[in-house]
Formats: structure tokens, C-alpha cells, sequence
């Protein structure tokens, strides 16, 4: 449509509407709430940009004690380069969920987070130094996964695995990888830091709705996180939930392998990295400002039969979640091959939570997934 | 009624009508083209949701451009009056091939396009201001049988007030569902804005909508109120316009109501269009157009059973048991337009006897709008059912079961599941007959 028949709408609609009487007071607070603005505003300043400041601050740390141990690897040097790295894995749950602007841009969790790693193309890559870290088939080759069988699954121990980095032809050519890993790790995020600078302004001026809306883009990409990423990735296909052969689950196929009692923490902080965002938890004072929540809320979504808002259906079943989640093993490999039932369990409650934010929450919200002509129906 | 079928109008009206219809679907066919939507709907897609009886419509893959071109070109061909009767059938098959490739892009105005290409074959809209009948001299006449006029009048009617009766329906109207939903969405438009966050204008909205759709066509009939009315037309759509992503429709509904104006406006749009182009006008014509008694004949009767058939497939939806809105049996093709926020989700589980299952990412299989489709949609799910269990036979799994968990929200209520999740879909089959495994919504709407 063009400018000017936008215009003379809009003035016949003024028209009509002001010819209807209609209430001039300002609207009440309750009435600002469905504004999207302010949401937008305190996401970009008081949760997505901090939580990237917050998390490149451990990543440095593991950088410096990565390039410390490829320097000198030796017991000491791995003890503090895997702390520092159990460390940044768990703070990177917190900023996988904004895979939306640059972060997409840059497919960031494509290159810090797909698993389970692939072993002998890791080995491949380490004797072809060259080898292309861009493409598709790379990614698990790299990252936090990579780095977790690097320094936790090359040696049955500690001694081990220094002797596997310290040997005369191929030592220095594992260490080299292990820089390599993490400097291009450290480019990518600090590109997409750098450009949550000028995109932050961007962010908060498309208020709108449509497939390309600021708010749009994030709810869905926080429901495909949820459902892919947490749900499937960490829960789904280690318990068999969402794939099994002859009824084998895969209990090899959990985050952090390598490590072995890190798989369950990592679960747990993207759980709460998801509820915090919905409640519109700002990550340095912990206090709740405009969120999904609140919108749901100035926007009366609730459930018709009980009267429930909708917002509180969604935190109870967060609730639900974590609940499931705390009497699981730190060793999620364990849990599958101990008592797969509650690993099963938790994924029931993740599905649930999924068809809540997928349909009820989009839906309430009138958020657009496709850019097409639609009717309505 | 004899009587009725001798009379005679201008052939203005339809010609200017021809003109409008051919450059707005030329527009379309350009649109179309110029945002990527040929590749995303009709070639990227890995699996197409055709019609229940039209499985032979198969996607042309990369000759699909050819298929939009030719459309074009007839579209083109139409408003230039050249070649008509060719070029019209041409439209009509081509526009509606396209339309029944892919169920995912199903809207009631391409629906509406089809089916007045259809009527369109058969009137003498090239009677006048039209290449043929610059051409062709025993052609060109400035009178046509009047009820070729009001074929086109009557259809535009039956679309608005089946529109309008679609609305008389408790979410709309004691809801304001789903405006109460779309409105505030749109609380950033500059002026307007701020007013949709109030529940009022969500019922002002609604009740105006419906009124409008109910009372249209008969002020655009009434000489006195035929300029009010197509006033109201302009605002109406120009609004639907800003609010909701409805492409052309808006546009082909303004250009289309014009055809309620008398010969002297439409002989003055010609005249201007002919003084622009520098050619002869000649909508004064002394001719009559007359089809040949044979084609009468035919003719006739086949305008009369297509006007019944469109009278009766709106209220189809009774011979199903069940909500309407939710199963939507007998929901298409019946000129319901904006009447549903509705969302859904749908996880499929395939399995066979010896262990082997896996939930499928629909996302390997389906395009976003497909997914989007297929989720509220019982037909569609099925259909997808079938291809998932084809796709998974074939890759080793031993007489697959398919089973679905769905979820769906309609107008603002929370989710329920619309198909139960015992049924192997992979067992069922289609037809027109109620399919007994979509569950019930638990809440009723009233009314149409």
C-alpha cells in the first residue's frame, strides 16, 4: 500500500474513531503495560547485554587459562584450564537463548554448543591445521564440546591426558588446536558483542509484531531454543524420548560427555536463564521488570475455564520442571542408564511447557511466524 | 424470468471490470514473483498438502515460474480484451492450478479470483473496449445480456453476506474474539495506535466489521446509498489493509465493487482510458451482444447450478458433528475470513513393532507456513501422517504407526489437544466423512 492511501486511512479512521466519542484520558497504567517498547528496552539493557558482559568475563578466564596450558601443559595448568571452562560452559547457558540479531547473524551456537563432538573429526582436524571450521559439517568439531573432549576425554586421567598433549611430534599440534578453538570462539563472540552495540538501538525501535519485529524474533527464538536445544538436546535424545533404536536410548548423547558430572548443572542454569527471561529478570540487580510476563498479563491472557492468567500456568510449570529436574544425578549418562524414568519424566514436563509457549503464549501474544499473505484462518 | 434473461445493459461495466481483474491479478503474479514467494511456496517445499480429490496436481519444481509467467501473460491478455476466450480459460487454469498445488496457501480471496475466472470464460466481457472487438467488428457491441452483469453483482453479494452471516457467532461478537487478540499487536501504529489497547474498539471494531458485511452489498445495490456504500467499501478494506498482512485482497475487493455503478461512470472511465491511449472509444456501440441459442442453453442452467452450489457450500459444515472453528470440516471455501487467532502444535511419533521410533522434527520435512497449517488442521495432519509414515517405510521402519500429540489454542483459550493420541494415523483414512479421531474442543461457539 502505498504512503499516501496509509495516510488518508489513517485520517478517515482518526475520524470516524473521535467521531465516536471515544475515551480521551490517558490511558491507565495497565493500558501502558501492552506497550512493547519499554519490554524491548529492558531486555537489550538490563538482561541480554549484561549476560553477554557477564559470560565474556568467564570466557576470558578460560581463554587465558586455555593458552596457559597450551603453553606449559602440566596437572596444574589442566586443573585451572578445566575449571575455568566448567565455568564459562555453565555461564554460556545463559546467553544461548538470544540466538536472534547478531548472534544470528553469526549462527553463534552453531560454533559453541553442538553436540555430541565428534571425536575423529577432531583427530582429522588436528592433523590438518587448515582444515575449514566454517562449514556445517564442522560444528561439532569445535566449541564447548569439542573443548570437553579435549580436556576431559583424551586420557582415562589427569596424567593421561597431560601426556597426550606433551608428546614430542603431536603434542603441539593438539595444543594448537585447542588455541585455535578458543580464539576463534573469543572472534565470534567478540563480534557479536561488539554489534549488540549499534543493533541494541535497532532492537528497540521495531515494536512491532510481524515475522521481523524485534519481539518476534526473540519469542520465537527463545521457543525454538526451549524446545530444541533444552528440551530435545539436553533431555529428549539422551533418554530415548525423542529417539531410540530397537528401544536403546542414547546415554552418550548428553551435553558435557567427557566430563561427566557437569551434564545436569548445564540443564538446570538454561532452565533458569529461560524462566528468568520470562519473568524479565534483569541478570545484575535480580530484580523483574517488563517482560513476557507482564505483557501477558496487561493483555488479560488467561485460562477461560478457571480464570488463571496464563503467565501463572507458565510459572507453575516451570516450577514443574525444576522440581523434575533436582533429584536427577549431576551424571545425566547415569541417570539414563540408572533411572531413565526420571529423565523421562522431566522430558514430559518440558513438552508441556513447550506446547504452552509454542500455542498459548504466540497465540495470546499474536506473534507472526511467517511473512505471507494470511486470512485469518 | 424469461424476460429477465432478454434484457440487455452495457457492456461497459464488464468491460472496465475485465481491465481491473486482469491488471490486479498481473499485480499479484508480479508481487508474487518479486518477493522469492514462487521458491518458498511453491519449489522449496519438500512435500505439498493437496486438495482431497485433486492429488493429481503435482508441483512443476522449477517450471513453476513458466506456470506464474503464463499466468500472467493471460492476465495480461484478459485486460487487453485480446484473444479473450482463450485467454480467460487460460487464467482461470493456470490462477487455479497454482491454488491447488498447496493446501498451506489456501485464502478465500485467491478462492474468490478462481471462481470469478471461472464466470469470467463465459461472459462477453470483451464485447467492448477490447482488442478482439477493435479486430473484430460483428463482435463489438455496446449492449450485453444484463444478466451476465449481475452474475458478477450476485457473487460479490453472496461473498459479503456470507462473510457477514460467518460473523454472527458468539466469539465475535460477545468476545470480540479475535480482534481483542490482533488489535493491540498493532499498538505501534503511529495516531491509531494507543486506541487498541482498549477493549472497546475490539467490539466497535467487531460490530461495525460484521454490520458492514451484512448491509454491504445491499447499499452498493440501492441507487441512493450506492456512494455511501462504496465509501464505506474504500475505508473498510483500506483499514484491513494497515491491520492485517492480506496482501491484494483489500485492493481487488475496492476495483470489484465499482462493477455496482451504472453505465455512465464505467463509459466515462473508458472514454478516459481510450483519450489516455489515443484510440477509439466506441462504448456506444449499436450491437448486441447474443450468444448463439445452443450456448444459451447451456449456459444458463450451468450459471444457475454454479450460483446454488456457492449457496449451499457455506453450510456444508452442518452435515459434521462438532465445533466448526475447531475441526473445520466443511470450513473452507465458505467466505469465513478473520474469524480465528488460531495456533497449534503438532509432535509425531513414529514407531514400528521391533523398538525402532522417533519424534519427528517437522522442520526437516515441512516449510514454517506449512508447519503452521498443518497444526490446526485435521485434513492436513493426516496428510502428513501418511507422508511421514511413506517416508519412514522406506526407511526401514516395519509397517509404521504414526501418532500425533497436538495442542491447539482457538480464539484466546488455552490449548487442548485436537486429535487423540491413541489414533496410528498411519490406519486412517480420507474422505468426507466426519473423522471420527479429532477430539472434541470442550466449549461450544454459537451461532453460524
Amino acid at each position: 500500500m502505498t504512503k499516501l492511501n496509509k495516510i488518508t486511512a489513517l485520517g478517515v479512521v482518526v475520524l470516524i474513531l473521535s467521531a465516536c466519542g471515544g475515551n480521551n484520558g490517558d490511558p491507565s497504567p495497565g493500558e501502558n503495560a501492552k506497550d512493547r517498547k519499554p519490554i524491548l528496552t529492558h531486555w537489550a539493557d538490563n538482561i541480554i547485554v549484561p549476560s553477554y558482559a557477564a559470560f565474556k568475563g568467564k570466557f576470558d578466564v578460560m581463554v587465558s587459562k586455555g593458552d596457559a596450558f597450551a603453553t606449559a601443559p602440566d596437572a596444574a595448568s589442566l586443573v585451572a584450564f578445566r575449571a575455568a571452562w566448567v565455568d564459562a560452559y555453565a555461564e554460556w547457558q545463559k546467553v544461548e537463548l538470544f540466538e536472534f540479531g547478531p548472534a544470528d547473524r553469526y549462527t553463534l551456537r552453531s560454533f559453541f554448543n553442538i553436540y555430541p563432538t565428534d571425536v575423529n573429526g577432531i583427530a582429522a582436524n588436528i592433523s590438518d591445521p587448515s582444515a575449514s571450521l566454517d562449514l556445517p559439517a564442522s560444528y561439532t568439531r569445535q566449541g564447548f564440546p569439542a573443548l570437553d573432549y579435549l580436556i576431559n576425554g583424551v586420557g582415562s586421567d589427569d596424567q593421561a591426558i597431560v601426556a597426550y598433549y606433551t608428546a614430542s611430534v603431536e603434542g603441539p599440534k593438539r595444543t594448537a588446536y585447542i588455541k585455535r578453538l578458543t580464539s576463534r570462539m573469543n572472534t565470534l563472540l567478540t563480534n557479536v558483542i561488539t554489534e549488540w552495540g549499534t543493533y541494541r538501538d535497532t532492537f528497540i525501535s521495531k515494536t512491532g509484531l510481524d515475522v521481523s519485529s524485534s519481539t518476534g524474533l526473540v519469542v520465537n527464538a527463545y521457543v525454538l531454543y526451549f524446545e530444541r536445544y533444552i528440551r530435545t538436546g539436553k533431555i529428549g535424545i539422551p533418554s530415548g524420548a525423542t529417539v531410540t533404536t530397537a528401544g536403546v536410548p542414547y546415554p552418550e548423547k548428553v551435553e558435557a560427555f567427557y566430563k561427566k558430572d557437569l551434564s545436569l548443572a548445564l540443564v538446570k542454569n538454561a532452565t533458569l536463564a529461560v524462566q528468568g527471561f520470562f519473568n524479565g529478570k534483569d541478570v545484575v540487580t535480580g530484580t523483574e521488570g517488563p517482560s513476557l510476563a507482564s505483557y501477558l498479563d496487561a493483555l488479560e491472557a488467561k485460562d477461560a475455564a478457571s480464570g488463571t492468567l496464563l503467565s501463572t500456568v507458565i510459572k507453575n510449570q516451570f516450577s514443574e520442571i525444576n522440581g523434575k529436574l533436582e533429584p536427577l544425578s549431576p551424571n545425566l549418562t547415569q541417570q539414563v542408564q540408572t533411572n531413565n524414568q526420571a529423565m523421562l519424566d522431566v522430558y514430559a514436563a518440558m513438552q508441556k511447557m513447550v506446547r504452552i509457549l509454542k500455542v498459548d503464549m504466540t497465540s495470546a501474544m499474536s506473534v507472526t511466524i511467517t511473512y505471507t499473505d494470511n486470512d485469518g484462518d | 424470468m424469461s424476460a429477465y434473461f432478454q434484457r440487455m445493459t452495457s457492456a461497459a461495466p464488464l468491460a472496465v471490470f475485465r481491465i481491473a481483474l486482469g491488471l490486479l491479478i498481473f499485480g499479484s503474479m508480479v508481487r508474487f514473483w518479486a518477493k522469492g514467494w514462487i521458491h518458498d511456496l511453491y519449489i522449496q517445499p519438500k512435500f505439498f498438502f493437496t486438495f482431497y480429490g485433486f492429488g493429481f496436481v503435482k508441483p512443476l519444481g522449477a517450471y513453476t515460474y513458466v506456470l506464474f509467467a503464463l499466468c500472467a501473460l493471460c492476465a495480461v491478455m484478459v485486460a487487453f480484451g485480446f484473444l479473450y476466450r482463450m485467454a480467460s480459460a487460460g487464467l482461470f487454469l493456470t490462477f487455479t492450478y497454482i491454488e491447488l498445488i498447496d493446501k498451506s496457501t489456501y485464502l478465500n480471496h485467491y478462492y474468490f479470483i478462481s471462481m470469478i475466472c471461472l464466470m469470467m470464460i463465459f461472459l462477453p466481457a470483451h464485447a467492448c473496449f477490447s482488442v478482439d472487438a477493435f479486430r473484430n467488428k460483428k463482435l463489438l457491441s455496446g449492449k450485453v445480456p444484463r444478466w451476465c452483469v449481475d452474475s458478477v453483482k450476485l457473487f460479490v453479494c453472496l461473498v459479503y453476506v456470507f462473510a457477514g452471516i460467518a460473523k454472527l457467532n458468539s466469539d465475535w461478537l460477545l468476545q470480540a474474539m479475535p480482534l481483542r487478540i490482533w488489535l493491540p499487536a498493532k499498538n505501534d501504529l503511529p495516531i491509531i495506535g494507543p486506541l487498541f489497547n482498549y477493549t472497546w474498539v475490539a467490539y466497535a471494531f467487531s460490530w461495525l466489521g460484521c454490520v458492514y458485511d451484512l448491509s454491504i452489498a445491499f447499499l452498493l445495490l440501492n441507487r441512493r446509498t450506492r456512494v455511501v456504500g462504496y465509501g464505506a467499501v474504500v475505508i473498510f478494506h483500506l483499514l484491513t489493509a494497515i491491520l492485517f498482512p492480506i496482501g491484494m485482497f483489500p485492493y481487488i475487493m475496492i476495483v470489484t465493487a465499482l462493477v455496482f455503478f451504472p453505465e455512465n461512470v464505467h463509459a466515462k472511465i473508458i472514454g478516459t482510458m481510450a483519450a489516455w491511449i489515443r484510440v477509439p472509444n466506441l462504448v456506444n456501440a449499436s450491437g448486441e451482444y447474443k450468444y448463439p441459442v445452443r450456448v444459451t442453453k447451456l449456459l444458463k442452467p450451468a450459471f444457475c447450478i454454479f450460483f446454488l452450489v456457492q449457496a449451499a457450500l457455506p453450510f456444508r459444515y452442518v452435515l459434521y458433528p462438532g465445533e466448526l472453528f475447531w475441526s473445520e470440516q466443511g470450513y473452507r471455501f465458505s467466505w469465513r475470513v478473520m474469524l480465528m487467532e488460531k495456533a497449534g502444535y503438532a509432535q509425531f511419533t513414529v514407531k514400528d513393532g521391533a523398538g525402532k521410533q522417533v519424534v519427528v522434527d517437522n522442520s526437516e520435512f515441512l516449510t514454517t507456513l506449512q508447519e503452521k497449517m498443518m497444526a490446526t488442521q485435521p485434513d492436513m495432519i493426516l496428510q502428513y501422517a501418511h507422508m511421514l509414515r511413506d517416508h519412514f517405510a522406506a526407511q526401514g521402519f516395519r509397517s509404521p504407526e504414526v501418532y500425533v500429540d497436538s495442542y491447539v489454542a482457538l480464539n484466546g483459550r488455552l490449548g487442548r489437544p485436537l486429535v487423540d493420541a491413541g489414533t496410528n494415523l498411519s490406519n486412517e483414512h480420507e474422505s468426507f466423512n466426519d473423522k471420527p479421531w479429532i477430539l472434541p474442543p470442550g466449549y461450544e461457539i454459537k451461532g453460524f
